[in-house]
């Protein structure tokens, strides 16, 4: 929104981040959020923290969600009808794993397209950087996820699962998920404001999705046709790899997860670009 | 840009839409279209767009106080967000020196279940401070906020008045180079106003530019050199502060008592019973409706009975702009109009020697009662306008009686 000329002075201009280089938008947005990580800090302790200031269990709830999230799998599974083929492991434990990163991935997606909806308060009133928010809502999702992951490997060892030390590169292997979910939904929540039906039409496919994704089965027990989507679904990799890393300690398919990381890496960049360029024209839409 | 300009503003323009799904729909558009890379024509309106700023150019140097006035909707707002960076422009440029504090987003983005304390460190943040000014100037901003023991309260748990004075101690302690302030006064108690009063002056003292939205007159006056009369998003008169304040008043004056007569709220209890006129009378028994201060002022209020009513009584009110009751009086109230009956058309006369009220438009309520004071038969609420004017200045009040001032020593 403003390019420095002398040191002091900022211009605004109409369509001024349009004209701003591609690289450069980048490295302004890097330079924002480097700046503003006192003002990331105070907007997780308001949204994570201070959440919970009102209720008797405080940050209890915490770990109260995953555990009833795990006792429903668990129970779902004894009653039998779910037929999941081959999975090497203990069925529970398998879809624990895949849902819980499946839900990291959509988390990633959620947070950010509630990005500017997440500083709405002051959005309209005080100037800052927004990237900042997503940096905030990504934080604040990979806390929440944490807790629940530390129990579900609790749950594993229960099931007899003990994972491969080789989970120490789990934060690694989840950042492609990280740069596709965050990247769709930071153009989707810019573009949601004036379009408000684009999040409903990309919940319902996201919904969807995750019954074309090797999630709650394994790639065996899929049609030829569903085997095909499989096969072209990046998340296919990128989810499996982050499970495999912990279950066996290896990823299978290395080239397709290469490939899909590459690939989401390149949404991620695009996306900020985008949203660089789109979201001070939303702004004044929020209403 | 000079040396000493804070704030340089070119031919500034920003359209906003009329309807709310087409303002979705063109949102749409240019979004799409940014993303796609192709170019936004953004000094074009497109169908139910309009510009909410036109054209507007002004500059503002270190150390100077600019008031903007005009009526609600003229633009005044969205001139303060694109200033702060808020909305981008559509046509035109702003330059801007130094950094930039807005007393607009008075507690912006407080969390009810945290601390007062908590709160200070987040809006800070929010309003651009970093973690050890916020620290330094900690003491002072609760000083200034006057919470007392509640810092450590959740702020759920303060008052509305603790809450915006919190909220605007942390504002005013950013120490920015330009202050945007935009009707600040309207809050707190009267000792804090002051307190701000007496903070906006230490600014002022330091060098600070201020922009100052406001309604207030006096305060414009009284902290502005310079004055923007802003009307449909255009500039409609820019110069010294006291000059267009004037002007301003004039015009909103001469407005008002265009509309002067059949205004109102007019209920009537009984068909045969009715108020059909009210007029404002000079000494020399023209109907006019503008006095100056002090003069002789006589209204008449014209009746009309198809039957007898017994006892009646008049009861006239003058009200200011601002809704205030600056005199009621009733026809019965110390025995000063008794009369049995009244039939048929007439008149009574209520007559004020020296009309000592305050330079300004009035309005006035008319009712006739039978025989009790709430018996009232015809009410004509707020229906009739007249305006005061003076040769000097007056500072604040409601009345304005000749007055000197003497020195003994």
């Amino acid at each position: 929104m403003e390019t420095q000329i002398d040191q002091n002075i900022a211009v605004y201009e109409p369509n001024q981040r349009q004209k701003t280089g591609f690289f450069r938008s980048l490295l302004i947005v890097a330079g924002n959020i480097r700046k503003s990580r006192e003002l990331i800090k105070q907007l997780f302790v308001r949204d994570f923290i201070a959440v919970y200031k009102k209720s008797f269990l405080g940050m209890g709830w915490l770990f109260i969600s995953p555990v009833i999230g795990i006792v429903s799998w668990v129970l779902m599974n004894y009653t039998g009808v779910l037929h999941p083929g081959d999975v090497g492991i203990p069925y529970p434990a398998y879809v624990l794993l895949s849902t819980s990163i499946w839900g990291l991935f959509m988390g990633f997606y959620s947070s950010a397209t509630g990005t500017l909806g997440s500083g709405s308060a002051f959005i309209m009133q005080v100037k800052f950087p927004h990237e900042s928010l997503l940096v905030k809502q990504v934080a604040q999702h990979l806390a929440t996820f944490f807790i629940g992951f530390l129990m579900n490997i609790i749950v594993l060892l229960i099931f007899g699962v003990v994972p491969s030390w080789k989970i120490v590169f789990f934060p690694v292997v989840i950042l492609p998920l990280f740069f596709l979910g965050s990247g769709i939904g930071l153009v989707i929540g810019v573009i949601n404001v004036v379009a408000v039906e684009i999040q409903r039409i990309m919940d319902a496919f996201f919904g969807f999705l995750i019954f074309l994704t090797p999630v709650i089965y394994a790639t065996d027990i899929a049609s030829p046709f569903l085997q095909k989507i499989i096969k072209w679904n990046p998340l296919t990799y990128l989810v499996g790899g982050a499970r495999d890393i912990i279950v066996y300690g290896r990823i299978d398919n290395w080239d397709k997860f290469l490939y899909a990381t590459l690939l989401s890496l390149v949404v991620f960049i695009f996306s900020w670009r985008l949203f660089y360029v789109s979201e001070e024209k939303v702004i004044e839409k929020m209403i | 840009m000079e040396k000493d300009t804070v704030i340089k503003v070119e031919n500034l323009s920003k359209k906003f839409c009329r309807s709310l799904k087409r303002s979705m729909f063109y949102g749409t558009v240019d979004v799409a279209k940014n993303m796609l890379g192709v170019k936004v024509n953004t000094s074009k309106l497109r169908k139910d767009e309009f510009w909410a700023l036109d054209d507007i150019s002004f500059e503002l140097k270190k150390g100077e106080a600019l008031g903007i006035i005009g009526q609600n909707g003229s633009g005044k707002t969205t001139l303060l967000r694109l200033l702060n960076g808020i909305f981008p422009p559509d046509k035109g440029k702003i330059s801007l020196r130094g950094r930039m504090g807005a007393l607009i987003a008075v507690g912006a983005g407080f969390h009810p279940h945290m601390s007062g304390r908590e709160n200070i460190y987040l809006n800070g943040t929010i309003l651009g401070m970093s973690k050890e000014e916020i620290k330094r100037k900690y003491h002072e901003i609760v000083n200034f906020a006057d919470v007392g023991d509640f810092i450590d309260a959740p702020v759920a748990t303060y008052s509305s008045g603790m809450t915006v004075r919190l909220g605007f101690s942390i504002a005013i302690h950013c120490t920015p180079e330009i202050l945007l302030a935009d009707e600040v006064l309207a809050v707190g108690d009267l000792s804090f106003v002051l307190k701000c009063y007496r903070k906006i002056a230490e600014y002022r003292d330091k060098g600070g530019s201020i922009i100052l939205v406001s309604h207030g007159m006096q305060l414009v006056r009284n902290t502005c050199q310079r004055v923007m009369w802003m009307e449909y998003g255009k500039v409609k008169d820019y110069g010294n502060a006291q000059e267009v304040c004037d002007r301003y008043e004039d015009y909103m004056m001469k407005k008002d008592s265009q509309e002067t007569q059949g205004i109102g709220v007019h209920i009537n209890n009984d068909p045969l019973i009715g108020i059909t006129k009210v007029e404002f009378l000079n000494k020399k028994n023209e109907i006019v409706n503008r006095f100056k201060v002090g003069d002789f002022f006589k209204m008449r209020i014209r009746f009309d009975c198809k039957r007898k009513l017994k006892n009646p009584i008049f009861t006239a009110g003058l009200f200011s702009t601002e809704n205030v009751a600056v005199f009621v009086d009733y026809s019965s109230l110390g025995s000063k109009l008794n009369i049995d009956y009244i039939y048929g058309e007439g008149a009574v006369d209520l007559c004020v020697e020296n009309l000592y009220i305050k330079a300004g438009n009035y309005q006035c309520t008319v009712t006739l009662a039978e025989g009790e004071l709430m018996n009232i038969m015809d009410w004509r609420e707020k229906s009739f306008h007249f305006s005061v004017v003076s040769d000097q200045s007056s500072a604040d009040g409601m009345l304005q009686f000749p007055s000197d001032w003497k020195l003994k020593q």
